[in-house]
């Protein structure tokens, strides 16, 4: 190309684009993420490895398929955890053991189902809920859909705390079983373990499907422009609407994973300030990559049980002191890194 | 019947409005099948409007546009390539954040949803894609994210885009403007080509070297009403062009 | 012709349909207001001054919100945090003696915080508008130190206010006296000015800055003397804080971003990891529990029509008005206002016409900032206050104002009202707790129905 022709570069709607140095800073992330987390499995033992190893699988759900939306399809929606809050929800009212004690002002019906009958039903409710939100919001664009996905998220937590006939409010919904082949129930943590890592495999292996489709491709294309790639035979809507229910159906995956781990919930585990962080998480890890949502999942796990060793940091003061963290390196990218560590794409 | 069989496109009393300032005012206009056409006018006389209406970019207010016989009240963008119109953007509006070569590929896979899903990269695509990007010359940038490209090179991808469409009807929305005269050159060697081939180009042009010599039909408008419309030598030769629009 | 025909179809009139439901829906609502209100008259009106009394507060967030959406075009996020400070100045202030001595919060590392804000802002302002004139007359060397000095001098005051508050009233008084000393010889000037042109304008300057002394005396002897002032001050003190907070993040990290990129999602998401560091440094300075404020003017609610409304309500609801009112004649009468005006249009032109955009936007992002604390004081004191209120208020003025029509004075007020009102009248047969999801579903049908909202901006 003529140099006169380079030098006139930029006057294109967009403005020139800077070059995004990736390699160094991936690699490095990357070796310091992993390291860390090897240090740290190492020096805290197997049983604390567990326990962290399954958080950061639920969180890592979580993170992949909300990259799908933010990242590939760029719409930067804060309602995910009304999705896992569903299927967390669906998973505890219908698997609930009904022995246990209810007040009886707040006594709900539990079917007690096993969890592989529920599961299929956690995963198309948040689907379902999603088709019909998604039919919503789909007009929506930038800013007004950051605003709408923050009412989808106040929405659903409203729905958890208050239609108290089904969620029994702020008591919370107990004794919600693990997974069981036959007689064989996943009691075990390292059972239960493996069975989110195969969740998790499965889920970062439909979303490499998809990104690697010629429908991934046309996401990114709605991504950067929307009307510019109906032009060319999109039916922009339905691709929008596609990628939302099938995230939303992953995060409804994770949510019957967590409340089968914890076998209790509650609305606390929904909160609009949790979406928040998942958004954090996704943006630190990077936009339109797989593997920055892993990386952001594990470094957001890592840093709120690494902070439980800060000898001068009260324990009540933890899950606070992740969060000024995440807040002040969400504002450190956007400054310098808007892409994130590991990130294809900036907002 | 004979008039609209011989346009590809035929619009009648067809209208476009933002607030009161009419864009395109009860337009009837027949765009011949063969060769290249051109629209010209002064800023602001409804050309960039026209393709907006014609390519379903915008919604119309009024008026019939009949494509390849076929009436429409209601031009659907996602539907414009069906009716076979494909065009590129006065903005020059490719895919920023997204590789040259995926920039092409986008227009050449599957369109129905689910089938997209299960649809890896096809050697078909691969060979389309690389015919293309080798003939606006851009095979060597096709790594680069579009947005890194210049201008010159960011409105030959976008030409390229187009041309994979393979349509039978382009409209370029002011190909030639901002372009140095290599470029320039190369994208009109692209234009004569493709009518060559047999293909219907509708482009916008201030340039009128370029008016004067590449199109065989030239459609004048003037705020948003046609003012003449016919042979290149014939309308640039008439006083009312000249004097409303040449100044020459 | 014949060929076509048949492909006539219905499809021109898709966009009917949406007027004809929008139209259904606004008269199902009036439908059930009017049904409402011939239910009970008494709840009714109940429901009308409830829904008044958190509009107030809606629409002076909204007010903020517009104000600063509509010049810089993008949303920052903080304004939740300022409501925030704003609220939590007050029980940080006031706390000690007004609630019985039972939350005893004063930190020093708080208060350095806040002196170095302070200081922070008063030295990039002293250096951005005063450093050319101070350059000139001390070169550049002598001028850094004495902007120093002075930024620091502030800063040490603000600190000093800070950490002892059970003094406030005659720590801040100078300041107060002083500001009067300033303000008003000015709009005394201002005033000789229009009503005798030809008045020796020495002996004009004389006089008023006399006057101005005076009365900057006597307000600061005064408010020293007053031990009643000090939750009063407290609200200037903890607005002030909030807008120059506001401003350091706008100065220090929103102008930086914007000169990297335009991005109005990449301001959103740095505004929201400002938000998420604010809310949780709050929680861990003052922990999540709610906490009260000191009651203003009494607890008694007045009797109107057998519905009761809080004095303090009422004074919310003035607060909102006054505020709303005088920022409209800033806007239309001054030429500060046609500046914000042609800095809204575009930034680079008003540039290029001499308009001073970086103290023009200084402003601005300090009085959005100051409305939204402001907010946060009036519901504090309405109601309890808790770290995570900053968010829901936040949200609640973006709604009201997308609403009203963002971008339009007018439509921020009548927005934020009109939010409350229906938030109230839509729990009617609801528990409290729905009233969120009353919102957003409001907020929700508009953006399907009325996307330009109330009263759309020109």
């Amino acid at each position: 190309m003529s140099q006169l022709s380079e030098s006139i570069r930029g006057l294109g709607a967009s403005g020139p684009l800077r070059r995004m140095p990736r390699a160094n800073v991936e690699r490095i992330a990357t070796v310091v993420v992993l390291g860390w987390a090897m240090g740290f499995m190492l020096w805290q033992g197997a049983g604390f490895t567990i326990t962290l190893t399954t958080i950061f699988a639920i969180w890592a759900i979580l993170a992949v398929s909300l990259n799908l939306v933010v990242g590939f399809t760029g719409l930067l929606s804060v309602g995910h955890i009304g999705f896992f809050g569903i299927g967390a929800y669906t998973m505890a009212i219908l698997a609930s053991d009904a022995s246990y004690d209810q007040l009886r002002t707040e006594s709900i019906p539990t079917p007690d189902w096993p969890f592989f009958a529920a599961l299929p039903i956690c995963i198309a409710l948040a689907g379902l809920v999603a088709l019909g939100v998604g039919i919503v919001f789909n007009r929506f664009r930038d800013d007004i859909f950051v605003l709408v996905s923050f009412g989808f998220a106040i929405i659903a937590f409203s729905f958890f705390l208050n239609l108290r006939e089904l969620t029994r409010g702020a008591f919370g919904i107990h004794e919600i079983p693990r997974p069981a082949f036959g007689s064989w129930a996943l009691d075990g943590e390292v059972e239960f373990l493996v069975f989110a890592l195969i969740c998790l495999a499965l889920v970062v292996l439909i979303c490499w499907l998809i990104v690697t489709s010629s429908f991934g491709r046309v996401l990114t294309a709605i991504r950067e422009d929307e009307e510019a790639i109906a032009v060319f035979g999109y039916r922009v809507t339905h691709f929008k609407l596609a990628v939302w229910v099938l995230s939303a159906m992953m995060a409804g995956l994770a949510g019957a994973l967590l409340a089968s781990w914890t076998s209790f919930i509650d609305p606390n585990s929904f909160i609009l300030l949790e979406s928040m962080l998942l958004i954090a998480i996704v943006i630190l890890g990077g936009l339109a990559t797989i593997w920055g949502s892993l990386l952001g999942a594990m470094a957001f796990v890592l840093l709120e049980e690494g902070m439980r060793f800060l000898p001068f940091l009260p324990p009540e003061f933890v899950g606070q002191a992740r969060q000024v963290v995440l807040g002040v390196l969400l504002v450190v990218l956007m400054l310098f890194r808007p892409q994130g560590l590991v990130g294809r794409y900036r907002l | 019947m004979t008039e609209s069989s011989a346009a590809v496109i035929h619009t009648i009393d067809l209208s476009k409005h933002f607030g009161a300032v009419r864009a395109v005012d009860e337009l009837t206009v027949a765009i011949p099948k063969t060769g290249i056409t051109s629209i010209v006018g002064p800023n602001g006389s409804g050309k960039s409007t026209l393709v907006n209406l014609l390519s379903g970019t915008l919604p119309l207010d009024g008026g019939i546009v009949i494509i390849d016989g076929v009436g429409l009240r209601l031009v659907k963008a996602h539907e414009s390539p069906q009716h076979g119109i494909t065009r590129t953007f006065q903005e020059v509006r490719l895919f920023e954040q997204i590789s040259a070569w995926d920039n092409i590929m986008v227009v050449l896979t599957e369109r129905r949803l689910i089938p997209s899903l299960f649809e890896r990269v096809k050697p078909a695509h691969r060979e389309t894609a690389e015919r293309v990007l080798r003939e606006v010359g851009m095979w060597e940038k096709r790594d680069a994210m579009a947005g890194e490209l210049s201008y010159g090179q960011r409105k030959l991808l976008e030409i390229g885009r187009a041309m994979a469409m393979n349509a039978q009807t382009y409209l370029f929305d002011e190909p030639f403007a901002g372009l140095f005269p290599q470029m320039l050159e190369r994208v009109k060697e692209i234009v004569v080509r493709m009518r060559d081939q047999g293909h219907t180009l509708i482009f916008i042009s201030h340039n009128m070297d370029i008016v004067r010599e590449l199109p065989d039909h030239l459609i004048v408008l003037d705020s948003g009403k046609l003012l003449t419309e016919g042979e290149v030598h014939d309308v640039l030769s008439r006083a009312e062009v000249i004097e409303a629009y040449l100044g020459e | 012709m014949s060929a076509w025909s048949g492909r006539l179809d219905l499809s021109q009139f898709a966009e009917r349909p949406r007027d004809l439901l929008a139209l259904l829906l606004a008269l199902a609502v009036a439908g059930y207001i009017a049904w409402a209100i011939s239910q009970s008259p008494q709840q009714a009106l109940q429901f009308t001054f409830n829904g008044l009394s958190v509009g107030a507060i809606y629409a002076l967030l909204a007010i903020g919100f517009t104000l600063v959406y509509s010049t810089v075009w993008f949303f920052d996020l903080y304004y939740g945090a300022a409501a925030a400070i704003g609220a939590y100045g007050i029980f940080y202030l006031r706390s000690g003696e007004a609630l019985g001595g039972l939350y005893e919060v004063n930190d020093p590392a708080v208060n350095v915080v806040f002196a170095l804000v302070t200081a922070g802002v008063a030295f990039w302002a002293l250096r951005e508008f005063y450093g050319r004139r101070l350059r000139e007359r001390f070169g550049s060397g002598s001028a850094l130190g004495v902007e120093a000095l002075v930024a620091g001098g502030l800063g040490a005051y603000m600190g000093v206010v800070l950490a002892w508050p059970n003094d406030l009233n005659v720590l801040f008084a100078p300041a107060i006296g002083l500001a009067a000393a300033v303000v008003f010889p000015w709009i005394l000037g201002r005033a000789a000015a229009r009503i005798a042109p030809r008045a020796n304008q020495s002996g004009v300057s004389f006089v008023t800055a006399i006057t101005g002394a005076a009365i900057g005396v006597v307000c600061s002897v005064a408010l020293a003397q007053a031990g009643g002032s000090k939750l009063y001050l407290s609200w200037v003190v903890s607005c002030l804080l909030a807008g120059m907070v506001g401003l350091a993040f706008y100065r220090g990290l929103y102008v930086q971003i914007i000169r990297r990129t335009h991005s109005r999602l990449i301001m959103l998401v740095a505004s929201l990891g400002v938000l998420l560091a604010l809310t949780a440094l709050t929680i861990i300075v003052f922990e999540s529990a709610p906490r009260p404020l000191p009651d203003v003017f009494g607890s008694t609610p007045w009797q109107v029509g057998g519905a009761t409304i809080k004095g303090f309500n009422v004074f919310a609801i003035g607060v909102s008005i006054a505020a709303f009112v005088g920022l409209l004649l800033l806007l239309k009468k001054t030429a500060f206002g046609k500046s914000v005006r042609a800095i809204g249009d575009d930034e680079e032109v008003a540039k290029v016409v001499g308009i001073n955009t970086t103290l023009v936007i200084a402003i601005v992002v300090f009085i959005g900032a100051v409305f939204a604390a402001l907010a946060g004081v009036l519901n504090g004191h309405d109601t309890a206050i808790q770290p995570r209120m900053g968010l829901i208020m936040l949200l609640k003025g973006w709604i009201a104002s997308v609403v009203g029509g963002i971008g339009n004075l007018y439509g921020a007020i009548v927005g934020g009202f009109a939010l409350g009102l229906i938030e109230q009248f839509g729990i009617w047969n609801l528990a409290g707790e729905w009233k969120d999801v009353v919102s957003f579903v409001v907020l929700i049908l508009f953006l399907s129905f009325w996307p330009n909202g109330l009263l759309p901006r020109r």
